[in-house]
This record gives structure tokens, sequence and C-alpha cells, in this order.
């Protein structure tokens, strides 16, 4: 009988559907003050570091600086603290920029690595610093990408040692999300590293978030419901729990009988 | 409220339910098993897709099995039913084929709730109208932590198309067992990033052999963790030299005769020792009789006449600042310490390298130019190298060794065990701690071996995947990572046509069919 109700065709619900189709621009036309002036002061020859919220279009600018690189001939380079990631810039980028200008490079694996645009991870990149600074002799930049990773014990190495020994000529963008102490970050790197750095930072979401809770049942709450349903649950869990209590010391006694 | 209520969770039906109008959403979970229980939970109550949308969804998969065939295994069948219904889950234990199929569904807004875990939110740019939190704690390697307001946001924010969604909604589950585990999120309280350098056996070596003592220096003392407590250090040496100003003013209230039996301020004091004398409980013993009596005879001499109240309150001020002080110095002590830290590791390293000989000086012997191109478990890699384990053990139980370095199992993880011994790479380690090289520098697990054996010897994916209970995306990283490793030793070998010979052919076999990098 089970076996019927699990595979017979038992009709599941389907969400309400708004009828409206979705069309997604395709690219802002306009770029964003913080975006101009990224791309303003990269292009000035500043070390650059924009700290924005997701989903802002920090990527455009890292696109428009590389769009100005390869039309001058140069190289760059471009770090992400994790390998699915730089796999995926390396087909956004192809597709972007046309395949054989780009190249990949992971510990365990290395396309076209003479391509004047380098996808790789930073622990490579780190690599590349310490052991053949020469090749990075007609790259003049470096994009290091989610920034914030410096914080995570495990990757942060990798990202100091790059940021302290990425050969002086190299100038670097590096994109964040927004911390409260970006400026502190930026003037570390002037100071290690010898040379101005520009910091821009853009703390408004190009789409506002707003945070709701769910209780039990399903209610949707804001947050000083949200605070309430807790403090009343907990109150529910302590009942339960003396009442508990209570039981057991019951049926202690009643076993002592 | 009705019982129910009260004694469950919101299931994530219930979730869906209430958030139905802000579809697509990813539902971020922590664990990967939670992802999938999720997913089949809520497909057995919804399906969110038209039978167009299912056309679709078909095609697609049929697509990518025509390429790959045995895509979804016997495994993951219950992923192909519910991908038709318009519910998918993504995690590390995935094959990348189908993480990639999965995503491509997802981009062509085929997939309208997405059980994800953290890994889904970094970079990469996958927006959806709304983020649901099945949970606010999070295993992070060592315990179950609370999420930080950065993590929260980094997840949270990928809610909120550009252009389409007016708001980025964001949910919270409320869960009935740990109500109080719920999470409140400031964006204005994002955490700062902290500097976080560790001085490894390799940076040691590249610093070295590739680096100026200058050079050194500027990472060893301007590295972001060291300069974050200079700063501090500069701000507090800045605030105690303000407070010491401020005790040197309070100072001024006092008179000469501060400290004399006839002044307030130290009559009180007495007073005050007086009367615990009275109440403590040796108050019969001959010493405190004695002093008493001295307090008693000194608050009979008579008090200064003066206004000695502003005395007290400045003396109460001088009291708290002194404590605040000391809190301070204490505070730039352990900065002072901190500081220290990084030139005291790096020399700690460097020592023991040259214990181990891999360096003279600064002068690198044959080890120590070896483990300049390893970049993971520098010094048991090299040991596994120079002992002549690798290269005088059959192929394919070398790259069985090779697959457990830096492999740290997981509590239920299993493989059958390998038809071969690792006692030699056991007895390795033993004498390498016993020899003063810490435990995190010469980190391997026996567990992965029969799996990269096995691979080496022309098994399938499938077997494989027979062999153990690790999921297909933790064998693909396994043997993803034993071929970075094998990349660095071929390199590393230089000269020595054997072990590079060997490094490379290991590699060769290994990096074949399911294991070789797809979806680039």
């Amino acid at each position: 009988m089970v076996q019927k109700k699990e595979t017979g065709a038992r009709r599941k619900r389907r969400p309400r559907r708004c009828r409206s189709k979705i069309v997604l621009p395709a690219v802002p036309l306009k770029l964003d003050r913080f975006q101009e002036e990224a791309i303003a002061a990269l292009l000035d020859g500043y070390t650059v570091l924009v700290a924005a919220p997701t989903g802002t279009g920090k990527t455009l600018i890292a696109e428009k600086l590389l769009e100005h690189i390869l039309a001058a001939g140069k190289g760059a380079v471009y770090t992400s603290p994790i390998k699915a990631l730089s796999n995926q810039k390396y087909r956004d980028f192809g597709r972007l920029f046309g395949p054989e200008r780009v190249g990949l490079i992971t510990g365990d694996l290395s396309i076209n690595e003479r391509a004047p645009l380098l996808v790789m991870t930073t622990e490579i990149f780190r690599n590349w610093c310490f052991a053949n600074p020469g090749e990075l002799e007609h790259t003049s930049h470096v994009i290091f990408d989610e920034m914030h990773y410096l914080d995570d014990p495990d990757r942060g190495t990798a990202w100091e040692e790059s940021i302290i020994f990425a050969p002086p000529h190299m100038k670097i963008l590096g994109l964040s999300a927004t911390v409260p102490n970006i400026q502190e970050i930026s003037s570390w790197m002037a100071e290690v590293r010898g040379e101005v750095v520009k910091v821009i930072e853009e703390r408004c979401r190009a789409v506002p978030l707003e945070i709701s809770w769910i209780a039990p049942g399903g209610d949707v709450l804001d947050e000083e419901e949200a605070r309430e349903e807790i403090a009343e649950r907990q109150e529910i869990r302590r009942w339960r729990r003396h009442r508990w209590n209570d039981m057991m010391v019951a049926g202690r006694e009643e076993l002592d009988y | 409220m009705t019982l129910a209520a009260i004694f469950s969770s919101p299931t994530c039906v219930e979730v869906i339910e209430a958030i139905q109008d802000h579809l697509p959403a990813l539902y971020f979970a922590f664990g990967r098993g939670r992802t999938e229980l999720l997913a089949e939970e809520l497909g057995r109550e919804w399906d969110f897709l038209t039978p167009g949308e299912k056309r679709s969804v078909r095609w697609m998969i049929q697509e990518a099995e025509e390429n790959n065939p045995g895509l979804f295994g016997p495994r993951r069948q219950n992923l192909r039913r519910l991908l038709l219904q318009g519910i998918g889950y993504h995690h590390a234990g995935l094959s990348p084929l189908l993480k990639d199929l999965v995503e491509r569904l997802y981009e062509s807004r085929l997939i309208y709730v997405l059980f994800c875990t953290e890994t889904f939110a970094v970079g990469v740019n996958f927006p959806a109208a709304s983020t649901v939190f099945d949970a606010c704690r999070k295993w992070d390697g060592q315990e179950f932590r609370p999420l930080l307001n950065r993590e929260f946001f980094q997840m949270a924010g990928r809610a909120g198309r550009r252009g389409y969604d007016p708001v980025g909604r964001v949910f919270v589950r409320i869960d009935e067992r740990f109500p109080e585990q719920t999470g409140f999120y400031r964006e204005g309280e994002v955490e700062p990033v902290r500097g976080r350098l560790t001085i490894s056996p390799n940076t040691v070596l590249s610093l070295l052999h590739w680096k100026t003592d200058a050079e050194i220096r500027r990472l060893l003392e301007k590295n972001l963790s060291v300069y974050q407590s200079n700063k501090e250090s500069r701000q507090l040496r800045q605030e105690v030299h303000k407070l010491e100003e401020k005790a040197a003013e309070l100072a001024r209230c006092f008179c000469p005769d501060r400290g004399q039996p006839c002044c307030e301020l130290y009559r009180v004091k007495l007073r005050k020792e007086l009367n615990q004398l009275k109440k403590s409980k040796h108050r019969n013993r001959a010493d405190s009789k004695l002093r008493r009596q001295e307090i008693q005879i000194l608050l009979q001499k008579g008090r200064k006449k003066c206004r000695y109240k502003v005395c007290l309150d400045a003396a109460k001020k001088a009291r708290r600042l002194e404590e605040r002080i000391h809190l301070l110095h204490k505070r730039l002590k352990q900065l002072e310490k901190h500081s220290r830290d990084y030139v005291r590791e790096f020399e700690n390293v460097w020592g023991l390298l040259e214990k181990l000989g891999y360096v003279q000086g600064r002068e690198l012997l044959p080890r120590g130019k070896f483990a300049l191109y390893v970049h993971v478990q520098e010094i048991l890699v090299t040991e596994l190298v120079f002992s002549g384990i690798i290269l005088e053990s059959p192929p394919a139980e070398a790259a069985a060794i090779l697959a457990g370095v830096d492999y740290q199992p997981g509590r239920d993880e299993q493989v059958i065990p390998p038809p071969f011994s690792l006692e030699r790479v056991e007895e390795l380690r033993r004498f390498l701690l016993q020899s003063g090289v810490p435990e995190y520098f010469c980190v391997w697990s026996p567990l992965p071996a029969a799996l990269a054996a096995a691979w080496y010897e022309g098994a399938s994916f499938e077997q494989l995947l027979g062999m153990t209970n690790l999921q297909e995306g933790d064998v693909f990283s396994i043997l993803r990572r034993e071929i970075d490793l094998l990349r660095q030793i071929e390199r590393a070998a230089g000269e020595e046509r054997a072990l590079a010979l060997l490094a490379r052919e290991l590699r060769r076999r290994l990096d074949r069919d399911e294991v070789a990098v797809v979806g680039v």
C-alpha cells in the first residue's frame, strides 16, 4: 500500500506563477559613479581597491580594465580564491575576449599559458612572484577577486605573500566585499608596496535586501516579531523540559513504591 | 497556535509555500546531506515546472548524458527526478559534470529552488529572487559556530536580481528545536578583515632562496597582522599618554600632607581597614589586635581642617585611571609579543629545516631545493621521496601513498583497505614526529590509498565508488589533488630522471576519463 502511495500519481503542488516574462537588461548602459571612478583611477596608473556589496558590478570594472590592457598589447593576471571560480572566469573571459587571448593555470591544469590574460589561483600567482617574476615582466596588472579572503585562515597567507611580493611595476586591482577596515588595508598595501593606493567604496546595494524570518507553521515575520516568536519558543521549551523533569521525578517516586 | 505548529519546525515545504512569490530561491544549508534531504522533502510535495519547461530540462539532461554516459550514476537518480520538478541540489560531493549541469539549468531559469552549500556564494555570479537560510550555524572544521556577519551577507547578497527585483528577499528559518540559534545580522556590523599569515616550510625556503634580507624583513615585520597590531599599539600608547597626563593633573589636587595621619584621604583608608579587621575571622589573632590598636591611635590624632571632598573625588578618579592604564599596558605587552611572533616562527621553522638537513644557513641543500617546488606538506613529501619510499614502491602503491598526503578524513568516511601494506609511510611519519616535526607538517592518511591504486590500475570510476562511501565529488578531488602534487614533484625532481618520469607516468595514468578536467 505504501508502495502505491509513493509511486502513484499523487498530484503535487504547483506554485502561483506571475505571468510576466522575466527580461533582464543585457548590460547596464550607463556605468555607476563608483565604477567610473575606479576605471579612471586604474587608467591613471594607480593601484585600486574597490569595496562594494555583491551584485553591484565589480566584475565590470575588471572587464573594462582588461579590455584596455589587451588593447594596449599588455598582459594581465586574474586571480580567484577558489578553483571552481577560476574555471568559470576562464570561460567568461574566453567568451568576452576570445579564447586565444585567455589562459588558465591552476595547480593541476594549465591551458594556453602564453596568453596575455591569465586566470590563475592566488597560490599560483604567489609562486610566480617568488620563483619566476621574470614571466610577469610584460604583465601590467594583477586582479585579486574577493580580496576579503585575506582573512581566511587557509588562503590568507598566499594573498599576503602575493601582495607583498608582486613585482613593483605591477598595479593591483583588488575587488572586495564591503568591510569596515578597507582604508586600513589600503594603507597597509601603500606602506608595504610603497605606492599610492586609491580606495573606491560603494556601500549601496544595487538591489536592497529585506530580511525576514520564517516561523514554524510558515508565518513570515519581521525582526521584532521574530524576536518575540523566539522568546515564546524558548518559553515553550523550558516548560516542556520542566514537565519532562516533573514526569521523571513522579516516575521515580512511583518506582520507589 | 495549533499543537502541530508548536511541535514542528517550519519544514522546507512550508518555507517554500510562504515564499512562493519570490522564486527562484537559493536555499543555503550547512552540510551536503542536509541539502539532499531538503530537496527530497520538497520534491515529495512540490513540482514547479510547466510541461514546456519539463521538456527543456529533459532535453538538457539528455544532451549532457549523451556527452557523458552514466552522468547521474545509480546514486544520483533522485537528482534527475528532482530536476524535472524544478528542484536541485549543489555541493562539493557532486561530480563537476553534474555541478555544471545543475548550474546551467539554474542559469536557464529551470530550477526554482536550489539547495546549496556556502561555496555557491563565493564569487560565482548566480543571483536569485530570494535566499533562504536553513540555519545560522556552521561547522568550521573545528566546531559549530554562528555565522559571521560577513559570511551571512556573502550568501544573503545573492538575493535580488539587478534590474528585475525591487528588493532581494532574505529569509531566515526559525528552528523550533533551537530557537536561540536564530541569527540577526547587520550589514553595518560586518567584521573587519585581519591578517592571517602563517609561516610554512615553503615560505621559509622561498624567502631564503629568492629574497634578500630586506625583503624577508618586509614580510615578517610588515605583514598585515603586524601592521594591525602596530597600529593598535600606537593608538594604545597615545591613550596611555593622555591618561597619564590626566593623572598628573589630578595629582595637583593633593596637598603635601597626603598620606599623613591628619589627611582625610588616609583616614578613610584606615577606617576601611579597621572595619575589615573587625569583621575578619582572624580578628582574635595577636597581629590583628596590634594593628587595630595602631590604627585607633592614628585616628585619635586630629584631622587637618581642609575641604577634603576634592581630594576624595580626585583619588577615586585617579584609581580608575590607574586601572585603565594597567589594562592598556597589559594589552600593549600582548601586542608586542605578537609582533615578535613572526620572526620567531620564521626562525623556528628555519631551525627545523636546518636540523632536518634542508638548509645550511641560507644555502639550500638537495632536500631544500626539492621542497622549494612542493607547496603542500613539503617536509613529508620530500621525505617520502628522499627515503626512497616513492621510487622503491610499485607505481600503484606510490600512487596510493601520495593520495593520502594532506588528507584529513571525515568521521564516517570509509574505503576498503588496499591489498598492500602502508607501514613504511607510518614508520616514516613516526620518525619525523619524533625528530620534532610538528603534526601539521606531516598530515597524511591511509584512507584514499586503495582508490588511487585502483584508479592507477585502470578501474572505472563506478568501481571506485563501489569501494567507498565517499561521494563522487570527493573521489574526484582526491585524484585532482594528487595530480596537482605530481606536477609539483615532477618540477621538483629536475634532473632526477627516474623520479620525474615516475611522476609524469603516474599523472598520465590518473588524469583520464571522469577525472580528466571537464567543464572548463
